[in-house]
């Protein structure tokens, strides 16, 4: 055993007054532990990741929870924080130990360039800010002005991710021949700070949502519709925390009251057995779990099954929380597990409705699936069928 | 002794068709009784009907009634009016038990009706002998238990004399802080108001209040208790019915806890001392050694409970009694720290929402142990423990540590009661001098009748308990005084009217009833002849069966009416090779587990005969001789589990029997007997699907010695 | 002393407490009537093999306390009963008490032989449905009144009706019957259900046969049990050499009760024995967050020093079982040895929690207090109407009891 550790009692309670004020209802009962996707791997994150742990040192007030495995392994999927006994934010209480890290300049090298590429261009993935719109560059996608109804809040992973622009191109197709009145911003769009301020990055966030906000208020936006369930996530809830309120839909919602109501005819046979994987922004922190499942069950041809683990049960892709900019080593992706899941099904396309989910399954899709295998956003499948 | 008997035998329920009833009937008549009926439905209007008009015609002072077994149909033959009524058992015990139409079952049947008969002869119906009540009870202990126990037993019209030792009524929650900080308080554990008790008490005209006042003795027995009780140089006098014990308790010594800093520094307390502290400085924490206002207290768990060095056992409040403590810390001030260190958080029930509440407090938690807790220089303290949850060791400075110390009962070392039984003084323990009283069904069975123990002298328990526990045992206390008064045994053969009949003429001295006897009903005079006190007496039988002259003797249930039982069975010789084993069986537990055996259509030995018991405590050896001499192969006593987890209802029934049967087998052994032929079985009442077996075994092993030799 | 129209008792709930309130009352000489749901006495504890810490069968008591009230006269007892309406005030009560029919003659003589021949079956409540019994039997071994009754289900098919219409000791036309008592107070003893554990979706209590419920687990050790007292898995019969308890399967959860239901860690402590005792080398697992045997800690140090029994501090998160083997694989960290283990078993026991009746079934009579978790509250001032044992707070038998027996007397000053 080490030295002893000296708890300082001012370090939980610092926890608590910036945010973390379920802290102290943990009673240490383990079931975060035993709930966490890393449970369902193996690797170095596995044996040294441990949120119990976390949470104990913390309410100590003791130190050790520096190291990168220790407090920034977290994807935030939520399973522990929705299943927690004493219903202790554990989301919220690791972002605030992290904030705790950044404030005292130790975050992991990996987030420095995020942090900077959003400071400098509003975005993590390195992209210019006059190149936010290249998506929109061979369709033609109507501008929100004060006539609009909509905004179309596209994540800046489908604005720079290759592959995911496609996502926001379908989205766009399906909103128009549905005679949606939506419409973008452009350049002046900022990242939502979901995932930066998981990581700790508080100030960045909050230039970032001050940003934001200035920018809706300006343009008169009351609506809005968002591509990724994490920008759902933030605008819904952590902006209206600091005093923006919207409202804000996924777009799987939105598409499901327009088949409800009839405004989109799908003709097209789909002919494929699909299995949804459950984004857990969507599901865990927005508690959407029927709308998707509604859009893929309207149409025709499909065969829809689900995950061995689904709904509020569902195993993360691995990309919250930061983790989308980290390297996972092989054999630790949670993706893989999906993937496995879905081939076990046979399904031929497994659909998601995040861009995050996307990427990560795509990923694992290389190593884990086989050829045939499809990861298609939901609406890209929905696209093909109008 | 009764001399007109009559038998009657139920045909119905298969009886009829699975027996020979005139052969029945012609083995009732062998001992010639007044009457002898069949009818296809004895429990019916028509039945009854004949039974009542057969009494009446024919003066019957004892009847037989050879149907069901003796717990069912009660409401029906309960109701006859002055006869001694004894019930044989040939739907369960023989029918239902056994191959209908077969030899040994008729055989069976027969023995059952001539041993019901046999019984008859013995037997007379007791006559209720009321008591002289004074409708006093007196309640030892002014806290929280006993001034509900007084409020009971005063609401339903009852003198109480409330004694305190102390100058003042309320024990020791007077000397809390807070009963409950307000929001921690919770419906489902309604918190007493101690000033709110004491003005009910000295409002109960019922209530007379001794204060720095102890008994000095108790005598005589329930209805007739003499006590004397000292208030200073005064002793008051006064007859009393029934008493209830609320001592409470003692904080266990603290300064055996010197590895938990006790005595090393003032500032490490006990939580007894810190609920002082912070009420004298009215919620005000200040530090004992300079005055400091605390901003840090360690709360450490099991101070000296839950290990084997000190107390073995969990005080059960400790836990909920720190986290409300901490909250003192809290509201003291917000900013102080409140450490609490234990093993497990038992806040048990509704007691949860206060753990998450103080929790809420910002309060650390920490599993594990002490490792040592020292002076902080002069002032505070050093803590160094182990916590389990971090696999670390961890370093605390504190301004304070609260040991949670647990409960003694005040009864461990201190005499209260000071009563004159041959039995001691106080009330037999079970362990770590809380009373016996701990059945699981029966928290009130008291092993020294109309004494009923209520609150932390009883066990560790909070205070909404010790509400409870006082008014429960103020329910036992009039009970014992009604029940009493009409001549009624209390629990339990609550309603028993008999009383055991000593033939002191022919006593020899010998002193085993007033041993054995596990209520202490019998004191002894100086020769050592029992001093029998019927209102102590719980009619269980154990002097009956300890007794070596057989001078004791119930009207409805005596050695005489259980030998005639023994003798009654019809042995054939050895040459039938139907050997015949006696089974003495409790009738709580054993009895009715044959019942549930018939009832599940099993089979049992059809060479057995059972005969019930009150108890397995009144075995008397006498019967062994009977059987022998009756040329009966084997005894079977089923009683229940004894040991620790003794399960007789009077203590130490089966424990008794099986001690008197380890003595006849060394004087069989003697004989050159074999000892195996007696055997005690531990049966519970479910285990009725052992019993074949169980008969099965044991006349297997009486084939392997042979028939009994005196077999004639 | 209430002297006013009524000094009677009425006491709600032939439970443990129930029974307990109805002899101690009536051996304070008052006129009781005991009024249970179900067609014999007994509740929950008649389901259980052993109390804890004794190890002894509640039918034991249940025996003695039954006989209390075969010699008491003043007890009167309604069996398949439940009360509908209460008016009035302390002192005299009128109460309306609905009756269900046994479909079974009265004052039969025979409960048994003339139903021996009946095939038809149905789902035994009793057993928590684990096995079937006859469509009229007797509820169980020592069920007061030892009568046999018909199940109501068995009605529902028409060729099962006709076969036990035809038996000579039924009588399918008895109507409910409605009654009013006059009273002076009320004993509401109801009692308690256990958790739905299926709502704890991660224990899989829905999805997998071998993962049962703490009150099953009862029925399975029990003699009178569906496997006859043998510990075996529901699925396969496999014995049950690895037993795995699992801890506040719904208590102490803001999500489900969020209470502690104060019973379940001694009642696995007590099933650890079963396991134990029935197969020589059986191993226990106990997942717990505290082991709260506060009263009965010597119990609990037996079992510590019990190299077979394991006892893990923590909450699982995941049972799967092993398609190859059968196993149950137990997830959980250890918290003191920050290990995770995947255990496996055969069985899994959710040690689920005390719901109290009141949280469904409130005293028809306005203006009571419940807690917000639907524990009745006792409210003198408001009404003579008394919760005793797990309708008040969750306690164990010893405390109901005890809890009864003190109610007892506050019933009958009032």
């Amino acid at each position: 055993m080490s030295d002893p550790k000296v708890p300082i009692p001012e370090l939980g309670d610092l926890v608590v007054q910036t945010g973390g004020d379920t802290l102290y209802k943990c009673m240490q009962c383990g079931l975060c532990v035993a709930s966490c996707p890393w449970r369902l791997v193996e690797g170095e994150i596995s044996e040294e990741f441990n949120v119990r742990k976390v949470q104990h040192m913390a309410q100590l007030g003791v130190e050790g929870y520096e190291s990168d495995n220790v407090l920034f392994a977290c994807t935030t999927c939520g399973l522990c924080k929705v299943r927690c006994p004493r219903t202790s934010n554990v989301i919220d209480n690791q972002r605030i130990l992290r904030a705790m890290i950044a404030e005292a300049g130790s975050v992991p090298p990996v987030y420095r360039g995020v942090i900077a590429s959003l400071r400098d261009n509003g975005n993590p993935w390195q992209g210019e800010r006059e190149e936010r719109m290249n998506w929109t560059a061979e369709i033609d996608v109507p501008k929100f002005d004060e006539d609009t109804e909509y905004l179309l809040y596209v994540c800046c992973t489908s604005c720079y991710d290759q592959r995911c622009t496609e996502i926001a191109q379908a989205l766009v197709s399906v909103l128009k021949k549905a005679g949606v009145s939506f419409g973008i911003i452009g350049e002046e769009e900022s990242c939502c700070g979901e995932s930066i301020r998981k990581i700790g990055a508080e100030d960045t966030f909050q230039t970032l949502a001050a940003k934001n906000i200035e920018l809706f208020n300006d343009r008169g936006v009351k609506k809005i519709i968002t591509t990724s369930p994490h920008c759902l996530f933030t605008l819904r809830h952590e902006y209206a925390e600091l005093g923006a309120e919207y409202d804000v839909v996924h777009y799987t919602q939105f598409l499901a009251t327009l088949i409800e109501e009839g405004k989109i005819k799908i003709d097209k046979d789909l002919g494929k057995k699909v299995i949804f994987h459950d984004p857990c922004y969507l599901g865990r922190h927005n508690e959407v779990y029927e709308a998707p499942r509604q859009v893929l069950d309207a149409m025709p041809g499909i065969e829809r099954v689900e995950m061995t683990r689904f709904e509020v049960e569902s195993i993360c892709c691995g990309g919250g929380g930061g983790r989308i900019w980290t390297e996972t080593d092989p054999g630790a992706r949670f993706g893989d597990i999906r993937i496995r899941d879905a081939m076990a099904k046979e399904a031929d396309v497994v659909a998601t409705a995040c861009p995050y989910c996307t990427i990560m399954l795509d990923a694992s899709n290389i190593t884990e699936g086989k050829e045939d295998l499809a990861i298609k956003d939901i609406v890209e499948i929905l696209d093909q069928l109008i | 002794m009764a001399e007109k008997v009559g038998c009657f035998i139920c045909t119905g329920c298969s009886i009829g068709d699975a027996l020979d009833v005139d052969k029945l009937i012609e083995a009732a008549n062998e001992t010639s009784p007044a009457v002898v009926k069949t009818h296809p439905a004895l429990c019916q209007d028509e039945g009854l009907a004949i039974i009542n008009s057969e009494i009446e015609s024919n003066a019957l002072e004892a009847i037989s009634i050879a149907a069901c077994s003796g717990r069912d149909k009660t409401a029906a033959f309960s109701a006859l009016p002055n006869v001694f009524v004894e019930r044989a058992s040939l739907r369960e015990g023989v029918v239902w038990t056994h191959e209908a139409g077969d030899e040994d079952t008729q055989m069976l049947g027969e023995d059952v009706v001539r041993m019901s008969l046999g019984k008859l002869k013995f037997a007379s119906l007791p006559q209720a002998q009321p008591v002289e009540v004074n409708n006093r009870v007196m309640v030892i202990g002014g806290g929280v238990s006993g001034m509900s126990a007084a409020l009971g037993a005063a609401s339903v019209g009852k003198k109480v004399l409330l004694v305190e030792k102390e100058a003042t009524l309320g024990g020791f929650a007077q000397h809390l802080h807070k009963i409950y900080p307000k929001d921690l308080a919770l419906e489902a554990y309604p918190e007493p108001d101690v000033a709110g008790l004491i003005d009910q008490v000295g409002a109960e005209d019922n209530i007379t209040v001794y204060t720095g006042a102890e008994v000095g003795r108790i005598e005589g027995a329930p209805a007739q208790f003499d006590v004397t009780i000292n208030q200073g140089a005064e002793k008051i006098n006064s007859l009393i019915d029934s008493v209830v014990l609320a001592a409470g308790w003692q904080p266990y010594d603290a300064t055996k806890l010197e590895h938990l800093g006790y005595g090393k520094s003032p500032d490490v307390v006990t939580n007894v001392d810190f609920e002082k502290l912070v009420k004298e400085n009215d919620g005000q924490i200040k530090r004992p050694s300079d005055g400091k206002s605390v901003e840090s207290v360690l709360f450490v768990q099991c101070a000296g409970s839950r290990d084997d060095d000190h107390l073995p056992y969990c005080s059960n409040v400790c836990c909920a009694a720190s986290l409300k403590q901490a909250s003192y810390v809290k509201e003291h001030n917000p900013e102080a720290a409140a450490y609490i260190v234990y093993k497990d958080i038992r806040a048990t029930g509704h007691y949860e929402e206060v753990y998450k509440r103080v929790q809420q407090l910002g309060t650390v938690f920490i599993k594990g142990e002490i490792e040592s807790i020292e002076p902080n220089g002069d002032k505070g303290a050093v803590i160094e423990a182990t916590d389990t949850l971090m696999n670390e060791q961890v370093f605390i400075e504190a301004d304070m540590v609260v040991l949670a110390t647990g409960m003694v009962p005040t009864t461990l070392d201190t005499d209260v009661l000071n009563l004159t039984y041959r039995l001691g003084p106080e009330l037999p323990e079970r362990e770590y001098g809380f009373p016996n009283s701990h059945f699981v069904c029966f928290p009130y069975e008291t092993q020294r009748t109309g004494i009923y123990a209520a609150g932390a002298v009883r066990m560790p328990m909070d205070l909404a308990s010790c509400v409870d526990d006082g008014t429960g045992a103020a329910t036992k206390a009039v009970q014992a005084i009604d029940l009493i008064s009409e001549g009624k045994a209390t629990l339990p053969r609550v309603g028993d009217f008999s009383i055991p009949d000593f033939a002191l003429q022919r006593c020899t001295q010998c002193k085993r009833c007033t041993e054995e006897c596990p209520f202490g009903a019998l004191d002894e005079d100086e020769k050592g002849t029992p001093k029998p006190n019927p209102t102590r007496c719980r009619r269980c039988g154990v002097c009956m069966g300890a007794c070596p002259e057989r001078i004791v003797t119930f009207d409805n249930y005596n050695v005489q009416m259980l030998s005639q039982a023994v003798k009654s069975v019809f042995v054939p010789d050895e040459f039938e090779e139907k050997p015949r084993v006696l089974a003495f069986a409790c009738e709580n537990d054993a009895v009715a587990a044959m019942d549930m055996a018939a009832h599940n259509g099993l089979k049992l030995n059809p060479f057995v005969r059972i005969i019930p018991m009150r108890c397995l405590g009144s075995f008397n050896i006498v019967w062994v001789a009977d059987a022998l001499s009756n040329g009966i192969d084997g005894i079977m006593l089923m009683g229940c589990k004894f040991g620790d987890d003794y399960q007789c209802h009077f203590i130490k029934g089966s424990e008794l029997a099986n001690t008197r049967m380890g003595n006849v087998q060394d004087t069989l052994d003697r004989l050159m007997l074999e000892s195996e032929r007696l055997r005690l079985e531990q049966v519970s009442i479910t285990d009725y699907d052992k019993l074949p077996k169980i008969f099965d075994d044991f006349l297997e092993k009486l084939d392997e010695l042979g028939p009994n030799p005196y077999k004639e | 002393m209430n002297t006013s129209s009524h000094s009677s008792v009425l006491v709600v709930g032939g439970g443990m407490a129930g029974v307990t309130a109805a002899v101690e009352s009536a051996e304070l000489g008052r006129e009781v009537f005991l009024l249970e749901k179900t067609p014999s006495l007994g509740g929950r504890v008649s389901g259980m093999r052993h109390y804890f810490p004794k190890l002894c069968p509640p039918y034991c008591g249940l025996e003695i306390n039954y006989r209390r009230i075969k010699e008491n006269p003043r007890i009167t007892t309604l069996t398949s009963a439940e009360v509908t309406h209460i008016e009035g005030t302390a002192g005299d009560y009128k109460v309306t008490v609905k009756i269900a029919p046994r479909f079974v003659k009265e004052n039969l003589c025979d409960p048994i032989t003339p139903f021996a021949e009946l095939d038809a079956t149905v789902k035994d409540p009793f057993n928590y449905g684990m096995c079937n019994k006859k469509a009229v039997q007797v509820p169980h071994e020592l069920a007061f009144p030892y009568a046999p009754v018909v199940d109501p289900t068995a009605l529902n098919d028409a060729t099962t009706k006709a076969a036990i219409e035809s038996l000579p000791g039924v009588d399918l036309k008895q109507e409910p019957k409605e009654m009013t008592l006059k009273v002076g107070s009320i004993i509401w003893a109801t009692g308690w259900a256990p958790y739905d554990a299926g709502k704890v979706s991660y224990l899989k209590y829905d999805q997998y046969p071998d993962v049962i419920a703490n009150v099953e687990m009862e029925r399975l050790a029990a003699t009178n049990g569906p496997t006859g007292g043998k510990l075996v898995r529901p699925s396969d019969g496999r014995e049950t050499k690895r037993v795995a308890f699992v801890q506040c399967a719904g208590s102490r959860d803001d999500n489900h009760l969020p209470y502690c239901s104060a019973v379940c860690c001694m009642a696995s402590l007590k099933q650890a024995t079963y396991v134990r005792e029935a197969y020589e080398d059986a191993e226990v697992w106990v997942f717990y967050i505290d082991i709260r045997a506060n009263r009965y800690e010597s119990f609990y140090r037996r079992l510590q020093d019990d190299e077979k029994i394991h006892f893990v501090k923590g909450k699982p998160g995941n049972i799967e079982q092993d398609a190859s083997t059968g196993d149950l694989i137990v997830l959980c960290e250890d918290g003191e040895g920050g290990s995770i283990s995947r255990v496996a078993v055969d069985l899994v026991v959710l040690a689920t929690g005390m719901v109290p009746e009141t949280a469904v079934n409130k005293v028809p009579f306005d203006g009571l207090t419940y807690d917000e978790f639907g524990f009745l509250v006792a409210d003198p001032q408001k009404a003579a109407i008394f919760p005793a044992g797990c309708v008040k707070r969750p306690q164990d038998v010893a405390a109901s009891v005890q809890d009864a027996t003190g109610t007892s007397l506050k019933a009958t000053r009032s």
